[in-house]
């Protein structure tokens, strides 16, 4: 059975598309000779390759992206405190999110801190860190006064990356300092909720006072859409297969209870790898636009 | 003569119907080449502001070296003759480079400076007591500000530059671009020897060095 779908895939009848014409089948002995065996009556065995064909054009669109670019830009965080590698507790996560969330209120200033258990990219821990900050678009737009922290516990690397506008308040020397007098004795001592605590207020104290809030974060102003819209797109787009991979088999025989477990097995793998430590049901970050030009510091520890 | 007035009555209507056309297709091409050039001329003010901030660190870095203990003083005058290179090659910060060759003269004077700044760096390792002063340490941490500020300006100009270029040679602006004198313009270069990862050799003092392993780090 491998052996001969890998045969369909790879031979003359080549149909890559999911919505690829459908020979008309006269009778059955044509049905045995396009599918090597006849079709059992709910599942048959063309069904798993067809679907997974699609399913592999889908993943291979969602995923071209980061395919070509062998470097992977995490999306966009749903809050102020990222905890992926679980280092930080599940209450002093809330604390910082909220933290940082009330900063925003204050100054305008939006400062990001995303905790992975690996650095998924070739490139230094600088280069990265800038783009990751550029892509995430932390700060206001205008001001552009954000401030990313990235720490990768793996590589024992860290990264504060300071936008444009927090240049003057918060210079390379100033970040430096807190990086290696502030948060490094603590992560030697793999205590890195005091670490990221410590580092959090120094930040906080460098630069409060240099913009004035709003008194709401971006994403309160915004209504809190913008950072679901990715996720809206991916569902759509498994809906569309779906119904594509559906619409094309109305014929012949139904395979029910295929649709459910492919949405949730495939929504909850995806989510799963990001699932956030201190996300749910608080102050939700989005990003406001803000630019990076690689002030800052790196370095590991 | 009636059916002639209106005949070329007509004629004029479509005449300047057409010529209406093409107006507004130069306005339109014309000014969005212009904001394009304009993009591309201030991310060139951006990647010189950079390499200003590099050359305005380096007397001061002198100063602090160069009052450690015995510095290796070949070291510090390399990067002194490597700053005044700089200094011969100026272009003008508020226009982006038309002249390919120029821009990559500018480029080696940068690339020199560069390499003698982090030989400078690598050799300061061996003055424990300079690095432990905290000019030297507010230096060190602005100077690799500065490179990483110099790669991402670098970058937004490239892109700056490749997206006037794109518009620029596609059909039919490339016509409009010819008549008006706008020209493509270069790129900066990955810089030589930049796409081999040094290899690093901790076989200090063997007789026999060990080849270098092939994998990344």
């Amino acid at each position: 059975m491998v052996q001969q779908s890998s045969d369909r895939i790879s031979g003359g009848r080549t149909r890559l598309a999911c919505w690829g014409k459908r020979p008309a089948f006269a009778n059955f002995a044509d049905i045995k000779d396009y599918f090597g065996e006849p079709p059992k009556p709910t599942r048959g065995p063309c069904v798993l390759p067809r679907i997974l064909r699609c399913l592999i054009v889908g993943i291979l669109f969602l995923a071209s992206f980061p395919l070509f670019s062998a470097e992977v830009i995490p999306p966009k965080p749903a809050a102020y405190f990222n905890d992926y590698a679980g280092v930080v507790s599940k209450t002093a996560a809330q604390r910082f999110n909220e933290q940082l969330a009330q900063f925003e209120r204050d100054t305008s200033n939006q400062i990001v801190v995303a905790v992975f258990p690996k650095m998924q990219s070739d490139s230094s821990i600088e280069d990265y860190g800038q783009r990751v900050a550029q892509a995430w678009g932390i700060g206001q737009k205008s001001q552009r006064n954000g401030v990313l922290v990235l720490v990768f516990i793996g590589d024992r690397k860290m990264s504060i990356q300071v936008g444009y506008g927090l240049e003057g308040t918060l210079p390379d020397i100033t970040a430096y300092d807190i990086r290696e007098y502030q948060i490094n004795p603590h992560f030697r001592n793999r205590d890195y909720e005091g670490g990221l605590a410590a580092g959090i207020d120094s930040i906080l104290k460098a630069i409060r006072g240099e913009y004035k809030g709003s008194g709401k974060t971006h994403a309160e102003r915004n209504g809190n859409h913008s950072s679901n819209i990715g996720f809206f797109v991916f569902l759509f787009v498994v809906l569309m297969i779906i119904f594509a991979t559906r619409g094309s088999r109305r014929r012949g025989y139904h395979y029910s209870g295929f649709g459910g477990p492919f949405i949730g097995g495939w929504s909850g793998g995806s989510s799963g790898g990001w699932s956030s430590g201190g996300g749910g049901g608080f102050s939700g970050f989005s990003g406001g636009g803000g630019s990076f030009g690689g002030g800052g510091s790196s370095g590991s520890w | 003569m009636n059916k002639f007035a209106i005949g070329c009555g007509g004629l004029v209507v479509i005449l300047l119907f057409v010529g209406l056309v093409i107006g507004l297709f130069f306005w339109g091409t014309y000014n969005k080449l212009v904001t394009l050039d304009q993009e591309v001329n201030k991310r060139w003010a951006d990647v010189q502001t950079v390499y200003q901030r590099r050359a305005d660190l380096i007397p001061n870095l002198v100063n602090t070296v160069a009052g450690a203990a015995n510095f290796e003083k070949s070291t510090l005058t390399e990067v002194t003759n490597a700053r005044a290179s700089v200094g011969r090659v100026q272009l003008d910060p508020n226009k982006a480079p038309t002249n390919a060759a120029q821009l990559e003269e500018f480029q080696r004077a940068q690339g020199q400076l560069g390499n003698a700044l982090s030989r400078l760096l690598v050799v300061s390792e061996r003055y424990p007591e300079l690095r432990a002063t905290r000019n030297f340490q507010e230096l060190q941490a602005q100077l690799e500000g500065t490179e990483n500020r110099i790669a991402v300006e670098r970058n937004n100009f490239n892109t700056a530059v490749q997206n006037y270029n794109t518009v620029l040679r596609r059909f039919p602006t490339n016509m409009v671009a010819g008549m008006f004198g706008f020209q493509q313009k270069p790129f900066f270069a990955a810089q030589q020897g930049a796409e081999k990862a040094p290899t690093v050799n901790f076989n200090f003092g063997s007789p026999t060095p060990i080849p270098a392993p092939t994998g990344s780090p």
